[in-house]
């Protein structure tokens, strides 16, 4: 199993979330996230005061899938996220060893 | 009783039949029959087997004097089928050791029957002297009543704990008091509560208004509650009791344990068994009822607390007496209060209500208690004269324009019923909710929040962590108008048609009711209509496109119905929730109020979404056209334009010109849009010496370039020109032919040397901060052949992509920008990269 975290626009996340669900996956978690990478902050200056938007504002989601499943969920992702533009996010996948399902204990690919 | 085989049938009943006794509770409980019978019916059953376990420890057990009263909730035969049962040992000495056995044997039996009881044994002395240090021994014993043996030591009780404890001084009571409510609310502050309410301890719930009756029982010395209550007021506080008693007792049943947490689920439960219709509706409309219910107990029991906490000492009151201050004929302050001077004041002339809010505002003082009672009395008055009436519309607008303790006056308008009244709309939102996590609070509440968030912002209270938002509600001008927004926006809620379309339809006529100006009924209707417009943009849309903020700011319009826009936006969204505002929402909405203030203040955009409306033929590609390039263009031309965009579908290259005066022409040329189109039409030009004057070049959301020159030729061959430059982008544009090598086949044409004339200084400015979306190029010098070629080849070569270009000769010199994108569609922001482009561009022109 793989867990694929997807750092990506706030506005790409419905696209995203259609996609994925279209390809059978069960579930997911989101949060608002903030941060940066090259995609530094800025200062946005209003009527001459500065204010200053250290961090921007990104969605993060949080999914773990079988290994057949993540060619298909990562090439997914891509493609619905991209705008060809500084500040499209990155995708993480690594290696889960366990997964449990609390209500049953249920365990492995079961619990996903 | 059956021999006694087994501890379970030896008071004569078995938990099975306790359990169908508490059942038959159920039955009687829906709304159809008052719950207080089945409670008393539980209660009395319940008596009948404490008695006998009692009388049978007596039997096998001696001990001296004793006396068992029931305490709490059961000593006012006010008993949930799973509430824990209180009980009393009264003894005439301490004997605890003596007295345990024997209370086992009272207990152990009615532990058997699943039943929660406990019971402490403690002497009259005991009694009484705990009874003064802890709260709950006070208010348990204030319940007791008498079950079974010695009833002498029960009269030995009575008479010193009301004298010594109970009436001796109320205030530290009430002060006691007030503390538990305020701990106890503050546990159950946590929104969740509010969706999934605690009955019995929550804000509004059934231990507030036994805390009220505890009050009115000290103050008063009655058990009589409603006899002190204005008799509409008391009527609704007993509907209100009684519904969460039968939610409560329902609770209890279906969970089978002490449950009295209204979750989801048993809201689900419950809904049908009420005789709620089927569905989220019926929860809906159920919980609606929750809310007012427990709106209105709460609101008992904070006026109660709040009056005799208030009540000056005898002492203070005659120091006050002098201290009176008449305001007008009908009002005075006296003791902090405001009170009425004569009784029917309110009645005789209903509009002294409003002004009577004014002064609350102006004089910072609560109202007196007999006067909350006379308002009650006036609500009938409150007619449409009192509604339309101009002095009471400009009191009520001027408490707004205020804006100081606002949220205060609003809910105390809204407890007493008169904002339903003043506001008839109003009433189609009391106590509404929606059957979901995110809407915590009832659609009414929510809407004074708003208003209370908006007034936040103008002290200053969020000046640290939101400068922008504040100094904007600082400023704002009318600010009236937004506060009444905030309070009407949601006043669309609950019916089946779109709430932001009916509320703004409402919110005008309201408007027009109060006597505002027909703009700002229209800010109104259009801040209703609108008020998820914003949020949905920020969170939704890619605000680095300018083609979404551009269609937003087209929306708005006006720079200050943007301002209000954000500032309601905020106030919503905070009123939902503690948690529903975050900083990440925050950014969002911040920076599309930046972009779309910026883009507004520039070019006001008002006039020109209305009249291209009018043109029938563009309506199919009006969503690609960019408003920079309508602005640019009578309606008449982009109709035309339209057509030469429909032609290149067939062919891919349309090039249009009219000839003016023999030398000068106006070319027009519409094709795909690919990178370096406009540096290839500025080559083929200069291949055919046509001297550019002007140009003005656009590319639309489908990819459909459509530019623009203004060209000349002095030499008037200008039409044989024009034919070999419109071959020239063929070869080049669809032939593919590179322009390098048509340029390199021509020969130079021999030059005269030219005319010694001023010389023009060379000056090329890079700008960031003039559009959120482009960096602005600014390239002045001397005009020459192909010195527009030469300058868009650069720019190409840099990897620029010229979206928008205003090109101008002013005599021998040239004035253009470029609005520029890199290839990743960001502004050029590099230094290293601005200061190349810079120098090249400076080299071509020398």
């Amino acid at each position: 199993m793989k867990k694929i975290e997807a750092i990506i626009k706030p506005f790409k996340l419905d696209e995203v979330k259609n996609a994925l669900t279209k390809i059978g996956v069960q579930g997911m978690t989101i949060t608002e996230v903030k941060g940066f990478g090259r995609q530094r902050g800025h200062t946005e200056v209003y009527r001459g005061t500065e204010y200053k938007i250290d961090f921007l504002p990104k969605v993060k989601i949080e999914l773990v899938t079988a290994d057949e499943m993540v060619s298909q969920v990562v090439e997914n992702l891509e493609r619905v996220a991209r705008t060809g533009k500084i500040g499209d996010g990155k995708i993480f996948v690594s290696s889960v060893e366990e997964v449990i399902r609390i209500r049953t204990g249920e365990r492995g690919k079961d619990a996903l | 009783m059956n021999g006694g085989k087994t501890p379970f049938d030896k008071l004569g009943v078995t938990k099975e039949e306790l359990i169908q006794i508490r059942n038959r509770i159920a039955g009687s409980s829906t709304l159809l029959i008052s719950p207080e019978e089945a409670l008393q019916e539980y209660s009395n059953k319940l008596d009948q087997l404490i008695r006998r376990a009692f009388q049978l420890a007596q039997a096998q057990e001696s001990v001296g004097s004793v006396c068992l009263i029931a305490v709490g909730g059961y000593g006012r035969e006010e008993l949930a089928p799973y509430s824990d049962i209180d009980l009393l040992l009264l003894h005439s000495s301490s004997r605890d050791e003596e007295l345990s056995p024997f209370i086992e044997r009272v207990l152990y039996p009615l532990w058997d029957l699943g039943l929660e009881v406990s019971c402490s044994s403690r002497s009259i002395h005991e009694c009484l002297k705990m009874a003064q240090s802890d709260l709950y021994i006070k208010t348990s014993l204030i319940d007791r009543r008498y079950l079974d043996g010695e009833y002498e030591l029960f009269r030995n009780l009575n008479d010193p704990f009301s004298k010594k404890i109970l009436y001796r001084n109320i205030k530290p009571f009430a002060e006691s008091l007030k503390q538990e409510l305020h701990l106890r609310h503050k546990k159950y502050e946590d929104p969740h509560y509010t969706l999934e309410p605690n009955v019995k301890e929550g804000i509004g719930g059934l231990r507030d208004f036994q805390m009220g009756r505890w009050l009115i029982r000290v103050r008063d010395e009655t058990d009589r509650w409603d006899s002190i209550l204005f008799p509409d007021l008391s009527r609704r506080l007993e509907k209100s009791v009684r519904f969460l008693w039968t939610i409560r007792i329902q609770l209890h049943l279906l969970s089978q344990r002490k449950q009295e947490d209204f979750t989801f689920e048993l809201q689900e439960k419950i809904a049908p068994l009420l005789g709620f219709p089927d569905g989220t509706k019926g929860i809906e409309k159920m919980m609606r009822q929750y809310h007012l219910s427990a709106q209105r107990i709460a609101s008992f029991a904070q006026d109660l607390l709040n009056h005799i906490l208030r009540e000056p000492s005898a002492f203070r009151k005659t120091f006050l007496f002098f201290r009176r201050k008449r305001i007008d004929e009908n009002f005075e302050i006296a003791f902090g209060e405001i009170r009425l001077l004569h009784p029917m004041a309110l009645k005789r002339d209903p509009t002294q209500l409003m002004t009577l809010f004014q002064y609350c505002q102006s004089y910072k003082v609560l109202m007196d208690f007999r006067l909350e009672e006379a308002i009650l009395e006036a609500l009938p008055f409150l007619d449409d004269r009192f509604r339309t009436s101009e002095k009471v519309n400009q009191i009520f607008l001027s408490l707004l324009r205020r804006g100081e303790t606002l949220g205060l006056l609003l809910r105390k308008m809204h407890d007493l019923g008169i904002l339903s009244r003043f506001i008839p709309e109003f009433s189609e939102i009391e106590g509404l909710v929606h059957y979901d996590l995110y809407h915590i609070h009832p659609v009414d509440l929510h809407s004074i929040l708003a208003v209370e968030e908006l007034e936040k912002l103008k002290n200053g209270f969020y000046e640290k962590e939101y400068p922008l938002l504040t100094t904007l509600m600082k400023r704002l001008e009318k600010q009236e108008i937004l506060f009444l927004t905030a309070l009407l926006h949601d006043i669309g809620k609950g019916r089946e048609e779109d709430h932001s379309l009916i509320g703004s339809v409402l919110g005008k006529r309201i408007a027009r009711r109060m006597g505002l100006s027909k703009e700002e009924q229209e800010w109104i209707g259009f801040l209703i209509q609108h008020h998820l417009l914003m949020l949905e943009v920020a969170f939704r849309r890619n605000l680095h496109d300018e083609q979404v903020i551009l269609r937003f700011a087209k929306q708005i319009k006006e720079v200050h119905r943007l301002k209000m826009l954000y500032l309601l936006t905020f106030s919503d969204i905070r009123a939902v929730g503690p948690e529903a505002w975050t900083p990440w929402k925050n950014s969002l909405l911040m920076e599309l109020f930046l972009k779309t203030s910026h883009l507004l203040e520039k070019d006001p955009l008002g006039e020109l979404s209305s009249q291209f409306s009018s043109l029938p033929q563009t309506s199919e590609y009006l969503e690609y056209l960019p408003l920079r390039y309508l602005s640019s263009y009578p309606p008449e031309e982009v109709a035309h334009h339209i057509e030469m965009a429909r032609s290149i579908e067939t062919h891919p290259l349309k090039v249009e010109w009219v000839i003016d005066q023999g030398t000068r022409g106006k070319l027009t040329i519409c094709t795909k849009d690919q990178y370096g189109l406009f540096s290839k039409i500025t080559g083929c030009m200069f291949l055919n010496r046509i001297n550019i004057l002007e140009a003005r070049i656009h590319t639309w959301d489908n990819g459909i370039a459509l530019d623009t020159f203004w060209v000349e030729d002095l030499t008037r061959e200008i039409e044989r020109r024009l034919e070999g430059f419109k071959k020239d982008l063929h070869r080049v544009l669809v032939e593919k032919i590179p322009l390098n090598d048509l340029i390199s086949k021509r020969e130079e044409p021999a030059r005269l040397t030219p005319k010694v004339i001023p010389k023009v200084k060379k000056e090329v400015k890079i700008n960031n901060e003039d559009s959120d979306f482009y960096t602005l190029i600014e390239v002045i010098g001397e005009d020459r052949m192909g010195i527009l070629y030469e300058i868009t080849r650069t720019l190409t070569d840099y990897g620029c992509n010229i979206h928008f270009a205003k090109v101008s000769t002013l005599g021998n010199q040239i004035i253009d920008t470029f609005y520029v994108q890199d290839e990743w569609g960001e502004k050029i922001t590099d230094r290293f990269k601005i200061d190349h482009l810079k120098k090249a561009l400076l080299h071509q022109m020398s």
